[in-house]
This record gives structure tokens, sequence and C-alpha cells, in this order.
């Protein structure tokens, strides 16, 4: 009885609301924006959380990142503070004999150094510039968890050999072959024969501009030969033997470079798991002030839901008071009001669903966002929706079912 | 045991010097099977004793008795009750919800009852059948005619079962053709056993009537049972007077029921002058 009663006010509810269907269009406006919003935003910070533990992810959380204070320039003449303080810049540096210390240190299973630097390389008497040649070690692939796709990578048994292993956008940029294994290339006067190409990288561990796929990889001793010796150390990575001792070892890492740097701190000892829990309550924190800010909307949708309903009280206060006279109760009139106020909000939350879903697909046409969508978030702000329709869009019903029929009847 | 008890019963409108008496001390009795017109020019209080009787209106003073219980100070909720199930009201203006179709607008009372949806569309459909307009019964209100329309409402009012059917003016908007076939159904619903209140301008209507109650002024000034398909001897007066009514008693107001009792007034019609002195001195 009670089903098939409320089955009645549906149908009544949504038959009143498609016969004003624009006015029902632009109350569910306020309703559709600030679900729409409120998902996507949740969906853009769960999204870059997503992006940048993906990335320390692919480099491993276990992985201790150790980078100078400052990193110096390649030409070392030119920049403003170089004249004063040029003797103090070389200071600030990693070196390679910064590797051999950390080698040294006990539970350290791998070192990989890598320093960057931007030179014109020639194949077949063609120049290509703009080339980013990384001089790093044979650890370096198990670091990145990167794997070799054709030959294999750089090891210790040639170091001080010229070899050289392509990302996997230089080699399809440098050479015209798909599979330029063996081919040989001219840097600095010196011939260097491929022997590997990488697999494509997921991201980038470095910065946009240095895209490890376009790069160039070098035995670290020869970089530093044929740069004589002013590529810098860009970062010196690290992997403790047992996964759970990273926090023990970068204590470790850090007391010995204090020491070999003359009890200077010119440099910083970076876990990757550190950096990221910080960056992740940050944007967690960012996430939850936008989503606040944006349910702020959902509450002005609400309070206009209850300025319609009190507009749609008053002009059907006519019928209201033939609906008494035939015998309803106030809270029939009363559920018949809400009713009409819920179904209101939930096409509204369900419409907030839909535009933050196209709003999403158009973040990741146009953006390097990659909002994620959790059902989780949509249903809560569903519901919401319906709660907020339910709350004010009691107001006006209970004023509508308080009418004396007769009263009602003269409007 | 009458089925209408009305006793002392005063209704008023507004406050202070404004207050207006729509009903001053009626008292009237009801029996069950009974077919009552009432009869008054306009603002003697007629439909607000047709309000007060179908329970959209309480008095603000006297004693209702319905079916022998109390109901002048029910909640409203308990006479939300009596009017779905106990009461049929038909308007002048109809009053069908615009917006439902002829059929839910006649199934809309045994909806509040918590009727099945289909059981009470069929219910709807065969009392459709009952005041003739079954053809009709998925046309909107603003598709149908006057007559038609107040077939519906009275397919509406009926859809209960009432034990009381109440009409105010049911026929004041409608033509001569339309008005004969909805007394007609209203005598059809009296013949069934029901007792029937109308309100009526019309002297013709009392044809229907098995008693004829007349109006002036808040009170009840006169009461004659009538046989079924006579004009009441009253009310042919009425409408005789009303056709030679001239200018000099326009302008004093005085009106056709008045003259038709110029030389002995009723004993309701002097306490209706007492009355009326009484609310004279409390405005000085």
């Amino acid at each position: 009885m009670t089903n098939d009663y409320t089955r009645g006010n549906f149908k009544a509810g949504l038959k009143s609301l498609l016969s004003t269907r624009l006015r029902s269009f632009w109350t569910m406006l306020g309703i559709i924006i600030g679900v729409a919003s409120v998902i996507t935003v949740i969906g853009i910070g769960t999204g870059i959380k997503k992006q940048v533990s993906h990335q320390v992810q692919h480099l491993g959380k276990d992985v201790i990142v150790i980078r100078p204070g400052q990193i110096h320039g390649n030409t070392g003449v030119g920049s403003a503070g170089v004249d004063v303080l040029s003797g103090l810049n070389v200071s600030g540096a990693l070196t390679t004999k910064d590797v051999k210390t950390i080698q040294s240190i006990d539970g350290v299973s791998a070192v990989a150094p890598i320093s960057v630097s931007v030179a014109k390389i020639t194949r077949d008497k063609i120049p290509y510039s703009n080339n980013l040649i990384i001089g790093t070690n044979g650890d370096l692939p198990s670091l990145l968890n990167q794997s070799v796709a054709y030959g294999s990578f750089l090891n210790y048994e040639d170091e001080g050999t010229y070899a050289a292993v392509l990302g996997d956008k230089a080699s399809k940029r440098l050479f015209d072959e798909d599979l330029p294994l063996g081919r040989s290339f001219f840097y600095n006067g010196k011939e260097f024969v491929v022997r590997g190409i990488l697999n494509p990288m997921n991201t980038t561990p470095l910065t946009e501009q240095a895209d490890f796929n376009n790069a160039i990889f070098i035995q670290e001793e020869i970089a530093q030969e044929l740069s004589n010796n002013t590529a810098p150390l860009y970062q010196i990575m690290a992997r403790p033997e047992e996964p759970g001792d990273t926090a023990k070892i970068s204590q470790k890492i850090d007391a010995a470079l204090f020491k070999t740097h003359g009890y200077q701190k010119n440099y910083k000892v970076v876990t990757g798991g550190k950096d990221y829990d910080s960056n992740g309550t940050v944007l967690s924190l960012l996430t939850q002030m936008i989503a606040g800010i944006a349910s702020i909307s959902l509450i002005v949708g609400g309070i206009g839901i209850m300025n319609v309903m009190y507009v749609s009280v008053a002009e059907r206060i006519h019928e209201i008071g033939i609906r008494k006279a035939v015998g309803a109760t106030n809270r029939q009139i009363l559920s018949q009001f809400v009713v009409e106020a819920s179904l209101l909000s939930l096409f509204g939350g369900i419409l907030g669903v839909a535009l933050a879903v196209i709003i999403n697909l158009i973040l990741r046409l146009l953006t390097d966002l990659r909002p994620a969508i959790s059902i989780e978030v949509a249903l809560l702000a569903v519901v919401l929706s319906v709660l907020i329709g339910v709350f004010f869009g009691t107001f006006p019903a209970i004023k509508a079912a308080r009418k004396n029929p007769i009263d009602a009847l003269r409007y | 045991m009458a089925l209408i008890e009305i006793q002392d019963v005063s209704k008023l409108y507004g406050f202070g010097d404004a207050t207006t008496l729509a009903l001053d001390e009626v008292s009237l009795n009801i029996e069950k099977g009974e077919f009552v017109a009432v009869m008054g020019p306009s603002g003697c209080g007629k439909s607000t004793l047709m309000n007060v009787i179908g329970l959209l209106d309480r008095p603000s003073h006297g004693k209702y008795r319905l079916q022998n219980k109390p109901v002048d100070s029910l909640r409203p909720n308990q006479a939300a009750k009596i009017r779905r199930d106990t009461i049929g009201f038909i308007f002048q203006s109809y009053n069908l919800v615009p917006r439902l179709n002829v059929l839910d607008n006649v199934a809309l009372p045994l909806m509040y009852k918590g009727v099945a949806a289909t059981k009470r569309i069929k219910q709807a459909s065969i009392m459709l059948e009952r005041v003739g307009i079954q053809e009709r019964e998925y046309f909107m209100p603003n598709q149908l005619s006057g007559g038609q329309l107040q077939c519906a409402a009275i397919a509406r009012a009926l859809i209960n079962d009432p034990k009381l059917i109440v009409a105010d003016e049911p026929t004041g908007n409608l033509d001569s053709e339309s008005s004969r076939l909805v007394m007609e159904l209203l005598a059809d619903i009296h013949k069934n056993g029901n007792t029937v209140i109308f309100v009526t301008h019309n002297p013709e209507l009392t044809r229907y009537a098995t008693r004829v109650v007349y109006m002036h002024d808040g009170s009840i000034i006169h009461d004659e049972k009538t046989a079924i398909g006579r004009v009441a001897s009253t009310a042919r007066k009425v409408a005789e007077k009303s056709l030679t009514n001239d200018e000099d008693h326009l302008l004093a107001g005085v009106s056709t029921i008045m003259k038709t009792f110029p030389t002995k007034p009723s004993k309701s019609s002097k306490s209706n002058k007492k009355s009326n002195k009484k609310i004279k001195r409390k405005k000085q």
C-alpha cells in the first residue's frame, strides 16, 4: 500500500517536473554544477596523486637520490653569480669520487651516477644537435626499473670503452633503421658503437626537457673525459641491499659524504618515499580545500531548489486545496512535495556526474592531467545532493501541507 | 438519529471592525436520505454553510455532529479522512487538478485512501461510465466542456461511496442542458439512498429536492418540505417576485426573499434581527 502510494507520488512528481521542464533544468543547474565540480576536483586531485606515485614507484620507493646543493653551469662563465663565487660553485657539485664513496658503504647494492650534457653528434657525416648525453654506469636500469629492448645496457666490463645505449626516441631520431645495433656515431671526435636500445619509459624521472627516452647513455668516465670534467653530476642514485633499510642507508651516505665534502652540507640526500609522502599530504590538503569550496556550490544549488519549491508551492496552492478537499492528509501533501524536490535533486546529481565525466574526457584530451573519477565519490555526491534536495524541499512542503483546505481553494 | 446535526453554528471572518458574520447561530438537522436544496441571495452564507458541513472550514462557534460524532474540533488529519471516506464535495468551479487527466482526477480520493493503482483506475473508469463520460477518461480537464467537467467532479465525489454529497452551486456555471444532466445525476445518487445537499439560485431545480432551506444574512429564514417533481411553493413566489422586483426595493437593499415574508417573519428571522442588533451595538 505504502509502496504503491509512493509510486503514485513519484509519477505525480515526474509529471510536475516535466510540465515545467525549463524551470526544472535551471533549478537543477546549481546542483549539476555543484556535483560536477566536486567530482572533478576530487578526480583531478586523485589523478595527480596517482601520476606522482606512479613516477615514484617507477623509480622504486627504496631508491635514495643524492643531489648537489647547486648544479653549476656547464660553461662556468657568463652568469652573474659566477664572478665572485666561482670557487664555491665547484665545491657544491657531486663528483665521481662521491660515487666511489657511496659504493664503498656497506649495505648499498647499486649506485649509478647521472651526468647530463647537451651536445652535437654526427652520424654518417650528418650532424645532429641538441642531444642529451647521459653519463652513467651499469646499475642504472635496475635503479630505474627499466628494461632493455635490444642488445644490452652498459656494464662494468666495458668501462672506459666507447659503447652507447640509446633511448627509445633517440634511436628513432638518429638512425634511419629500426634496429641500429652495431651502428656508430661520432661525439667529440670519438666513435661510439650502439650496443643496446631501451624500451620506452613510462615517465621521465628527470625534467620535462631532459627526457630519458631521448637520451644517449654512455659510460660516466667517458662522459667526464670528453667534456673535460665539466659535465656536472645531476644526481647519484643508490639502493640499499634490504628494501627496508632506506632510512638507515641514507643516513650512512649522508655521513660519509659529509666527511668527504670537508664537513660542508652542499648536497641533498632524498629518499623517494619521503618526497612522495610530503607531496601526497599537500595534494590531499589542496584537494580537500577545493572540494570544500565546490561543496558550497552544492549547498547554493540546494537553496535554489528551495526557492523553486516555494514558487512551485505558491502557484499550486489551489491544487493543494483540491487535494485536501478530496481527503489528502497533511503528511500526504508533504510527501508529494518532498518526493518532487528529491527527484529534482536526484536528476541534478545524475546529470552532474555525467557533466563530470564529460569534463574528465575534455581534460584528458586537452591537458596532461589524468583525472580519476571514482564511483564512490560520484555516488557520494549524488546521495549528498538528494539529501540537500530533501532538506531544502521540506520547508516549502511543510508550508504547503499546513494550508487550511478552504483557504487554499480560494487562491 | 439525524445524519447532520448543526446547533448554533456561527462563522466570523476578519478581525475588529472588519468582522463579518457569515453564519449567525444557524441550527439545522438533516436526516439520512434527504435531498436538500439551499437557496438565498449571494453572500447569505450558503457557501460557508456548505464548507462547514463538508468539513472544509471550521465553525467559529457552535456544535456540529456528523453521523452522531462531534466533528467541529477535529484535528486536520482526522477531518481529511472524513472528507475522504464520508463526504463527497462538488464545487461550482469543478476544481479538477489541471495537470491530471480525468481518470487520475477521479481516482485521487482512492489514491489517498491507499488503493492500488490498477484497482483505482478500474474503479474510476466504472464511475465515469456511470456519469456518462467514460469515452473521455484520458482527456485533460482543459479539453472538456463545463458539463463534462462537472460530471467528472461528481464521479470524483462519488468514488469513495460517501454517505453525504455536498454540492455548492453545482449548476452555477452550466447551461440548462448540462444543468439538467447534473441534477439527474444527483437525483440518481439520492435514489440510491444517499443524502444530498445542494445550493442553487434556480427555483426550477427545487423540483429535484425533498426539502428546501432559505437563507438570508447568515441565518435560515425558511425551511419547507416539498414533493419531488414540484417547484417548492416559496421558491415559486421568490421567482415570481424577482421578476417584478422594483428599483426602490433594489436601492433599499430589500431582497426578493425578504419580500416573500413581509408580514409574518419566521422565528429564525427574529433571532436573526436580534443578533444583527447585537453586532451593530458591538460595532458602535
